[in-house]
């Protein structure tokens, strides 16, 4: 099932090296690349059909054609490699595996649209990833790969590396050009979109690290060979990230459009401990959760995850067994999402701190059946009031659970909180 | 005329101003779109949520009005039952970690947020588990007092240090319900408009330590008026009470927006200049330091005005243009001096590029278009040549400057016409109590050549009198203010089309230029 586009040369000694990632075919696209037109460029990424690869899933090729035209102001490139959400560790086999597929494809992108300066938004926590990523950028410099006349084309690109300070906020892509500007990291109300004005003002594509290391290939192969993986709609492939009770938990890529129970039966080999299958996270925390009945029908790819009523997200499945208490991964959930919370606007600053006490409260034995009522109707009171979708990002889910597994929540509030499922018990 | 369109507000046609964002545009036809965080001088910043409104046909279904243009055909809702949820959502939101301590919060009477509360809500809190507790009765400087658990995070007053005076004191640090409105470490707030921070904030989370616990805002009656504290002319509030048995006091002033003058804003030297209207006053008629009684002050006036041979009198460029003519009136009957020199008015290098002025006149302009003699070498030889000098409270010791005067002005017969008990009336041998600006109308014309106009605010229980009428008293010719204007028009070029009862709110800006008087 497993195919080899983004990770290749994953799997082959010191290839985050520049020596090792030429000999393995790094840069080898820009003679092609520098032939074509910058409208061509676009154009050919618009036909792969790649789809955003952070999460959201919008297509590349048409965020990129948003940029307004006859500009008299700098466009700038801000990659994304905060890759803060819960469960996701796919950009940082990139950032480590193959970097110069990353800077590759930022010469790609910044030719294609017209930009001279580009900055590589990584999450603070990244250290090591951080070290191997600059390496990789000062000899792509000292090899002529960027500066100002890359790979003597004279085009001219400058990568900057822009280390977040551990906010998950700063993954939404207007809260992460405050940051870069060196602001708090809180996001801005929308329109105007960055592409028109973003960065420093200036109109900015802002792009996941994997949609960015996708384009060598597509430019290389062409638009057809993209397409060759996945669905009609859902075209290519993705880096998925296998975690909870799987027997091989691990990133593997596949194409888009697999069978979800089958990726974890054949390829993270199926729920462990021969333990029985509770429900799947799809795409990474802030994805509604599938129950067992939901996981046997969807499949990995946009459309099916939309008609199942959840998300892509980012790739990163979580598979949850039998033992999982469903209210305590709420009240992680919910946890994670106040702790992360910018505090900028009034509803999810104010009304995520109120549903996790709710929870606590609930799992303490203090609950009662209207507080379920409240966490739902809360759930519906702060989603889309917001900013940012931050919010959204916890509501959602939370309103999957407590809809899916009501009966859990019920039993809290019923038995004042003994547990009522022993079976994580060893 | 700025451009106007035509839109829809819960399906009532309505013309606003085209370009204005939704909050001001219908406002200013009477409909409320309430909101926390946008205010005029601050610009939107869409963080409170309050004002999210529909509009119909519209994508996104759900837009904040503070950040949406009024457009022409714009069908905007606010009074679906889904916006009026949103409304009651958002206070709901608001309120949950709050302390709702309005008996004991000096914002009661005057809270967006209990304003809101009643006009959008009223239900019951939810709110059963424990609330998140943060600082009180932080001393920000300045005076400002900060509560935390009152504050809303509207921010407000982080966008005022940064955009307003650039000084960049406050800051919300933190993030999630543990957000929360701060000062750096050591370094309190440190501008001279600071209080306005307490005017902008919508809820009780910045108090005003001058203010605080002195009176319920429901007590307060609001009066308009000028600020005299410099030359800029602000538009003030006087908010003044009269507590049972006791004297009409001014509890605080508060910045007045008038765009062509200061703005929405107004300085804090300004602001706490209300003291000065309410402290030291000179109440009491004085004959030889004896207590007389003001008719007795007047007689006392007439004999010694009538028994001097040279008479020089000064007047304050603080005086109303009214006041300025009457005083000129009666000089010219007496045969007397008049001089308007207040060089002690001025504090060179005091003013900046904001609202303060070096000088600390209201009034200067007028003494040039009266043409009152305002050069100290002239005041200097007809005060060395004066047998009575009438001093109708001109401060001439306001600043150092005319120390040097001060034994010649010893050595005069003096009268003091004064409002406040000051050094330079100290010597007088009459002292008329007279009435201060909150006790009196007129007109002044500030640094600009803005000519406003406002009106009596306070009523003292022994009342001082304008020193147009106490000209009047003493047999000038000036009767009201009504017959000052008459020969005031007559007299003054620029003012001779002035109709001062149609003077504008924001004021009239006096035209100086050539070019506007070529072929009248």
């Amino acid at each position: 099932m497993e195919v080899k586009i983004l990770s290749a040369k994953f799997d082959i000694e010191d290839s985050h090296l520049l020596k090792t990632a030429e000999q393995h075919g790094a840069y080898s696209t820009l003679d092609k690349l520098f032939s074509m037109k910058p409208a061509d460029v676009i154009e050919e990424v618009k036909n792969s059909g790649l789809r955003g690869r952070g999460g959201a899933g919008f297509p590349a090729g048409i965020k990129w054609s948003f940029l307004p035209k006859d500009l008299d102001r700098p466009v700038y490139l801000a990659v994304n490699s905060d890759e803060s959400e819960p469960a996701t560790f796919k950009d940082r086999y990139i950032l480590v595996r193959d970097p110069h597929m990353l800077i590759e494809g930022i010469i790609i992108c910044s030719y294609a649209i017209g930009c001279h300066v580009s900055y590589i938004y990584i999450r603070g926590e990244y250290t090591s990833q951080v070290r191997i990523l600059q390496q990789a950028i000062d000899e792509a410099y000292e090899a002529g790969y960027l500066g100002e006349n890359v790979a003597g084309k004279g085009f001219s690109l400058d990568v900057t590396v822009h280390r977040g300070a551990g906010a998950y906020i700063c993954g939404e892509e207007t809260a992460l050009l405050e940051s870069i500007e060196g602001k708090k990291g809180q996001p801005r109300s929308k329109p105007p979109f960055p592409a028109v004005v973003g960065l420093y003002d200036c109109p900015t594509i802002i792009n996941n690290v994997q949609s960015i290391a996708s384009l060598p290939f597509i430019i290389e192969n062409g638009a057809d060979a993209y397409k060759a993986y996945g669905t009609e709609k859902s075209s290519g492939t993705h880096l998925f990230g296998i975690s909870g009770h799987v027997e091989k938990p691990g990133l593997y890529e596949l194409p888009l459009g697999l069978p979800l129970m089958e990726v974890i039966e054949k390829v993270a080999g199926g729920v462990w401990k021969n333990r029985k299958l509770k429900g799947v996270i799809p795409g990474g925390s802030s994805t509604p959760v599938l129950t067992v009945d939901e996981a046997k029908t969807v499949t990995l790819d946009y459309e099916s995850m939309a008609e199942h009523k959840t998300m892509f997200g980012s790739g990163g499945i979580v598979v949850l067994d039998e033992t999982v208490d469903m209210v305590k991964l709420v009240e992680n959930l919910i946890d994670f999402y106040h702790h992360e919370s910018c505090g900028q606007c009034t509803p999810c600053r104010e009304g995520l701190g109120w549903m996790l006490k709710i929870v606590k409260k609930l799992i303490a034995g203090d609950g009662s059946m209207s507080d379920i009522d409240l966490l739902v109707e809360l759930c519906d009171n702060i989603e889309m009031k917001t900013v940012c979708v931050l919010s959204a990002a916890c509501t959602m889910p939370v309103r999957s659970y407590l809809n899916k597994f009501r009966h859990e929540f019920e039993a809290y509030a019923k038995d004042k909180g003994s547990p009522h499922n022993d079976l994580g018990k060893e | 005329m700025a451009e106007m369109v035509k839109l829809f507000v819960n399906g009532q046609e309505v013309e606003v101003e085209a370009g204005k964002n939704l909050i001001d545009a219908v406002g200013a036809v009477g409909i409320e779109i309430p909101h926390f965080c946008y205010h005029p001088a601050l610009g939107a910043d869409g963080n409170c949520r309050m004002c999210l409104v529909g509009i119909e046909d519209g994508r996104p279904p759900l837009v904040p009005a503070c950040k949406t243009p009024a457009q022409e055909g714009m069908k905007v809702r606010l009074d679906t039952d889904y916006i009026k949820k949103i409304q009651r959502d958002i206070l709901e939101f608001e309120l949950i970690n709050h302390p709702v301590d309005c008996p004991v919060c000096d914002q009661a009477g005057e809270c967006t947020l209990q304003d809101y509360y009643m006009t959008y809500s009223l239900e019951d809190s939810r709110m059963q588990v424990p609330q998140v507790t943060k600082g009180k009765k932080m001393d920000f400087g300045c005076g400002v007092i900060h509560d935390q658990e009152r504050c809303v995070l509207c921010g407000r007053c982080v966008r005022f240090t940064r955009q307003i005076t650039k000084t960049g004191e406050l800051g919300i640090v933190n993030r999630t319900d543990a957000a929360r409105v701060n000062i750096f470490p050591g370094k309190p707030l440190d501008n001279r408009y600071a209080l306005n921070i307490v005017d902008i904030c919508p809820v009780g989370a910045m108090t005003s330590e001058d203010f605080r616990f002195k009176q319920r805002a429901w007590f307060l009656k609001r009066d308009e008026g000028i600020c005299h504290g410099c030359s800029r002319g602000c538009n003030i509030y006087i908010d003044h009470h009269r507590e049972k048995y006791k004297d009409d006091i001014i509890y605080r002033y508060r910045a007045r927006t008038n765009l062509l003058v200061n703005g929405y804003f107004i300085c804090d030297e300004g602001r706490l200049s209300y003291r000065l209207e309410n402290d030291n006053r000179q109440t009491e008629t004085l004959v030889s330091t004896n207590k007389v009684s003001f008719d007795e002050g007047i007689k006392a006036v007439l004999d010694t005005l009538r028994a001097a041979n040279k008479v020089l009198m000064l007047v304050s460029p603080d005086c109303t243009l009214e006041q300025m003519w009457a005083v000129k009136s009666i000089a010219a009957l007496f045969g007397a001096a008049l001089s308007g020199y207040s060089a002690a008015y001025i504090k060179d290098g005091d003013g900046d590029d904001y609202l303060i002025c070096d000088d600390k006149a209201a009034n200067r302009k007028g003494l040039e278009l009266l043409q009152i003699n305002t050069d100290r070498a002239t005041f200097e030889s007809d005060l060395n040549e004066t047998d009575l000098f009438i001093n109708f409270d001109n401060d001439l010791f306001f600043t150092p400057c005319n120390d040097p005067l001060k034994p010649l002005l010893e050595s005069k017969r003096s009268i003091a016409i004064c409002s406040r008990k000051l050094p330079v009336f100290s010597t007088a041998s009459i002292v008329l109590p007279t009435a201060s600006y909150t006790e009196y109308g007129g007109s002044v014309i500030n640094e600009n050549g803005v000519l406003q106009r406002f009106s009596k605010a306070v009523s003292k229980n022994v009342e001082g009198h304008d020193i147009l009428e106490i000209t009047r008293l003493l047999g000038g010719p000036v009767i009201d203010a009504e017959r000052a204007w008459l020969e005031i028009r007559e007299t003054v070029p620029i003012l001779a089309d002035v109709q001062p009862e149609h003077i504008p709110a924001e004021g009239l800006t006096l035209t100086t230029s050539e070019d506007d008087h070529v072929g009248s």
